[in-house]
């Protein structure tokens, strides 16, 4: 697995994490343990998107144009050119 | 506002292509149960909701449900990738690719094109949430047969990680429901419309 696919791996779980809670607080708006969580998660989240995006290039908006066209695409096989 | 992010939910990674399978998992782009009914059926849906909690979950799973439509529209690609013409004709792709080529179009299992009668926007808050709690359940089981008919360990993590999401999902729209039905007027005992009775709710 190359370094790229697995920085993405571990922040999309975290991601992943921030928007369980987020969906878990839409019907459990006053659950102040579940909101802490929330902001560990996104605030975590934040810190790690920084840094993907400076080593690996933008996967969100706004974003410059060039560096936003580089592969891959979501939908792209990245394991097998990582062998 | 919709913004996109240039990633999966979860990653889609599959190695051996297989028209056969793609056949199949198709139903969860433009199926009866898929995944472009439930974002467009909750993200309709959330206009005539008289609640916060309400709008903000119809948003929230609405939206998630698009990406995956991203991540069985990345799975169907991935399987019917370098297809030989004798691959395509032996596996019965034949009959989708005369049309779409290996092009990804809404369609059921059955070749029907996507269709939005398969569900409603009814605006009535206790209808449209049931209805909600029904299209979970019949996702779930979808993706439990796709797991009955498919092997290939690449193309059944992705589908295992959607499958437990429509439990949750059914979980947070059992909830919605309650918070719903709690916000009713006691009088209101059969839960008449509160999108539109607006005299229904509790004061």
């Amino acid at each position: 697995m190359s370094n790229r696919t697995a920085a993405l791996y571990k922040l999309s779980s975290v991601q992943f994490a921030a928007l369980e809670l987020h969906i878990y607080l839409d019907t459990h708006p006053g659950d102040v343990e579940a909101q802490k969580k929330y902001n560990e998660y996104t605030a975590a989240y934040k810190a790690m998107l920084k840094e993907f995006e400076a080593l690996y290039g933008p996967i969100t908006c706004p974003a410059d144009g060039e560096e936003w066209l580089k592969d891959p695409w979501p939908w792209d096989v990245t394991k097998e050119c990582d062998c | 506002m919709f913004q996109y992010e240039k990633k999966l939910q979860y990653p889609v990674n599959i190695k051996n292509p297989n028209p056969k399978y793609a056949q199949i998992i198709i139903s969860q782009y433009g199926g009866p149960d898929g995944e472009l009914g439930a974002s467009l059926r909750y993200l309709s849906q959330r206009f005539s909701m008289p609640y916060a909690e309400l709008k903000g979950l119809l948003t929230d799973i609405g939206t998630e449900e698009l990406g995956h439509l991203e991540m069985i529209g990345a799975i169907v690609y991935q399987l019917t990738r370098n297809l030989s013409i004798d691959e395509i004709k032996k596996s019965g792709f034949d009959k989708y690719f005369v049309d779409h080529t290996t092009g990804i179009y809404p369609v059921a299992a059955s070749g029907a094109p996507y269709t939005v009668t398969t569900f409603q926007s009814k605006g009535d808050t206790i209808t449209d949430l049931h209805e909600d709690l029904a299209a979970e359940q019949k996702a779930r089981t979808t993706y439990d047969n796709i797991l009955r008919l498919v092997d290939d360990p690449d193309v059944r993590e992705p589908i295992k990680f959607l499958r437990e999401r429509e439990i949750v999902h059914y979980q947070r729209f059992g909830e919605g429901l309650r918070l719903a039905t709690d916000k009713l007027n006691e009088k209101n005992f059969y839960a008449f419309n509160p999108s539109f009775d607006k005299k229904c709710n509790r004061k």
